[in-house]
């Protein structure tokens, strides 16, 4: 469904670059997550795949397009909700699909199964402009829905929503991906990628630092961790340690023997901190 | 499809927005004040031609009493130049017809000026020819009132006006009643169908003068101003990035914002021109000429729209090409600031090709080159404009 090949993007269109050198592949009815910290590069990439942004360096063939030729068709197939809503506020909820609606070439879905889908139900009829941000937020990402895509493009789906919220749209990305929906979905939200998504990638710095299922990464990267917590000069101390690093368990052993443990308990490794372990660094 | 459904989406933006009702709102606006406070005919200095076929003396004594009077002042004698012209004269009692032919002339007149004796104020100058002839000639081309006042068999005075056939009925009737004690009063009409044969201009009173102005105005100026607030609109809201993620070309989402604004300034300038105008103006060529400069203007407005990603950014430019645009109005009130480079802003030509349509005789063939000129330049900035959006979409 995707393949990218050796993309690079600069803004400065110098040696400066928020994309740098990056492959990989999406296929068919995949979720493929899309990991970094602010500023990694995740919205560049999108907005390459998406054709909004011009391409520079390098090969992107989405759904069978390749993205270097303009060929508008391709949006037929494809689905993009985006990081900032982004819908007309001087049209209703409803309006606003059905327009949209009628942008497209393929037989699209109704509007207001859309907005009940998405829990805005009682609200087709009111503007968008009356919504709060996580109303806005949920008719774009119902709107991506329009057109039935085959290649489905999540910028942040959750970022801002209630929890409930946030459930409703997690499983809607599921029942899609069920359907044999391919999502592109970019988060630095581990716990969304963790469940969601089949693979996922990790960038920093515009740079693919490694491509893999999360199963997977917790079997490399997911040893047992202790979490510990003592007390020091009166103070409380927490600190996680690997149970396989040499260097961690002798720490075990020095912080048991010569202080007083307050807890002590074992657990697996989150997605999030495979990631500071793989690029040194957190995802905020 | 997809253009008539951006199309009527933006008609709902635009009639649940202000832009739309500010436009109309100036219309109305402007036609009240050309109706209210534009009078058709300003008061100004009034301009009489005159022969006195009697001897001179009696005329000398005449003008001298009514200097003593001080309603009168003499000055200096005027040196007109007439050029060549031949038109009819119609009797309207006996519609006997006199034909006259005049080459290039060069007279001179005695010339005194009338003075309101309460105001102080000069309200007439009165220009007294040699020959009969040369009043006629020069009241045709002034499209002035003339006459000639010749003594009768008793010595009263008879009265020989020679209008110019678009005075009402009631100054006709007037000049009867004015001169009606004095003996007979001979009237003459200058045949104003042979005036438009020749191709002399017909004039447009000063209410209808103002509506190419308001027109442009109204068109091309707010639908370049308003096209730039709806987009600026939209890219605040980030929606013509999801416009950009659909199989719907930029070109239809930008060519249904100009579509509205075309509809928005053929409606306020209908608003202005058919209450002042009323059937005079050939429509056709008037709504042609209004929606391709609308168009021509929209586009420019979608093109410097492209360089700037706000309203408050874009001020500079806009006030620029603003006052650009509004400079050939001061060369249209006042004739005589008129430089060559003026006439290469776009506004004016398209002042005087408004001015030609709402005139009687208008001159088809100039306003539909400029036609042609405004849709050529409009098309190649509306290209532009459309080149420039497909590559700054996510700005
Ligand atoms: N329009 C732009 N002009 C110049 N530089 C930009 C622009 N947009 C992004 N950048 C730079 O490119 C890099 C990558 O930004 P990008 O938006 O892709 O990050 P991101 O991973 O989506 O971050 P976030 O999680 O905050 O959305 C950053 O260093 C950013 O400063
Ligand atoms: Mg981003």
């Amino acid at each position: 469904m995707i393949s990218v090949k050796n993309l690079s993007h600069s803004y400065s269109n110098d040696e400066k670059l928020a994309v740098n050198n990056i492959s990989f592949e999406v296929t068919k009815g995949e979720t493929f997550g899309f990991l970094g910290p602010s500023g990694a590069g995740k919205s560049t990439t999108q907005g390459i795949l998406t054709g909004l942004l011009k391409q520079q360096r390098g090969e992107v063939i989405v759904a069978g397009y390749n993205t270097m030729k303009v060929q508008n068709e391709r949006f037929n197939k494809i689905g993009v909700s985006f990081e900032q809503s982004n819908v007309y506020s001087k049209l209703t909820a409803k309006e606003n699909l059905e327009f949209y609606a009628k942008l497209f070439d393929v037989p699209t879905r109704d509007p207001e199964e859309l907005i009940r889908l998405v829990g805005l139900e009682g609200k087709e009829k009111v503007r968008a402009g009356e919504f709060s941000k996580g109303m806005k937020h949920r008719l774009t990402f119902a709107r991506s829905m329009i057109n039935n895509p085959e290649l489905w493009f999540l910028d942040e789906p959750t970022t801002g929503l209630d929890p409930t919220i946030a459930a409703t749209i997690k499983d809607i990305i599921k029942e899609q991906a069920a359907q044999g929906t391919t999502t592109f979905l970019t988060t630095h939200n581990m716990y969304i990628a963790d469940e969601l998504c089949d693979r996922v990638a990790f960038i920093i710095d515009g740079v693919i630092k490694l491509i893999d299922t999360p199963r997977n990464l917790k079997l490399q990267y997911g040893q047992k961790l202790i979490d510990i917590e003592y007390i020091n000069n009166g103070k409380v101390i927490k600190e996680t340690l690997k149970t396989i690093d040499d260097h961690d368990r002798k720490r075990i052993g020095e912080i048991v023997n010569n202080y007083d443990i307050q807890t002590m308990h074992s657990k697996e490794a989150t997605l999030e901190e495979i990631f500071i372990q793989v690029t040194g660094r957190g995802l905020v | 499809m997809k253009l008539l459904s951006s199309y009527i989406k933006e008609m709902k933006i635009a009639a649940r927005g202000y832009y739309f009702y500010i436009e109309i709102f100036f219309a109305i606006l402007l036609l009240i004040i050309l109706l209210v406070a534009v009078k058709e005919n300003p008061i100004s200095k009034e301009t009489e031609f005159l022969f006195y076929d009697m001897p001179a003396e009696m005329v000398d004594a005449y003008y001298s009493a009514s200097i003593a009077k001080g309603d009168v002042k003499a000055v200096d004698d005027t040196i007109l130049e007439a050029k060549a012209v031949s038109f009819d004269v119609t009797d309207e009692n006996t519609k006997e017809v006199t034909s006259y032919a005049f080459g290039d002339e060069s007279y001179q007149f005695k010339t005194f000026e009338m003075i309101n004796t309460k105001t102080g104020q000069l309200t007439e100058t009165v220009y007294i020819a040699d020959s009969e002839e040369a009043m006629i000639h020069m009241s045709y081309l002034e499209k002035k009132i003339g006459a000639t006042m010749s003594l009768d068999a008793n010595g009263g005075i008879l009265y020989k006006y020679f209008t110019q056939g678009f005075e009402t009925t009631r100054l006709k009737n007037l000049l009867y009643i004015l001169h009606n004690e004095s003996g007979a009063a001979l009237k003459m009409t200058m045949d104003n169908q042979s005036v438009r044969k020749l191709g002399t201009i017909e004039t447009l009173n000063a209410r209808e003068n103002m509506v190419p102005v308001f027109i442009v105005f109204m068109g091309s100026l707010m639908g370049f101003f308003i096209v730039m607030a709806y987009i600026f609109l939209d890219k605040s809201e980030g929606v013509i990035r999801a416009f950009a993620v659909t199989p719907s070309s930029v070109w239809k989402y930008l060519l249904s914002k100009t579509l509205v604004i075309m509809t928005t300034v053929a409606i306020s300038s209908s608003v202005i021109t058919i209450p002042v105008m009323g059937i005079q103006p050939n429509y056709l060529l008037f709504y042609l000429l209004l929606l391709i400069s609308t168009f021509s203007f929209a586009s420019l407005g979608l093109l410097i729209a492209s360089f700037f990603d706000s309203i408050s950014k874009a001020f500079g430019a806009l006030y620029t090409i603003m006052i650009i645009l509004m400079l050939p109005a001061f060369s249209y009130f006042l004739p005589s600031f008129d430089p060559l480079w003026l006439r290469f802003f776009p506004t004016y030509p398209l002042l005087q090709s408004f001015k030609e349509i709402i005139m009687v005789n208008t001159d088809v063939g100039y306003v539909l080159a400029n036609s042609g000129i405004f849709l050529a330049g409009g098309l190649i900035v509306f290209l532009l404009a459309n080149l420039r959006f497909k590559k700054t979409l996510t700005v």
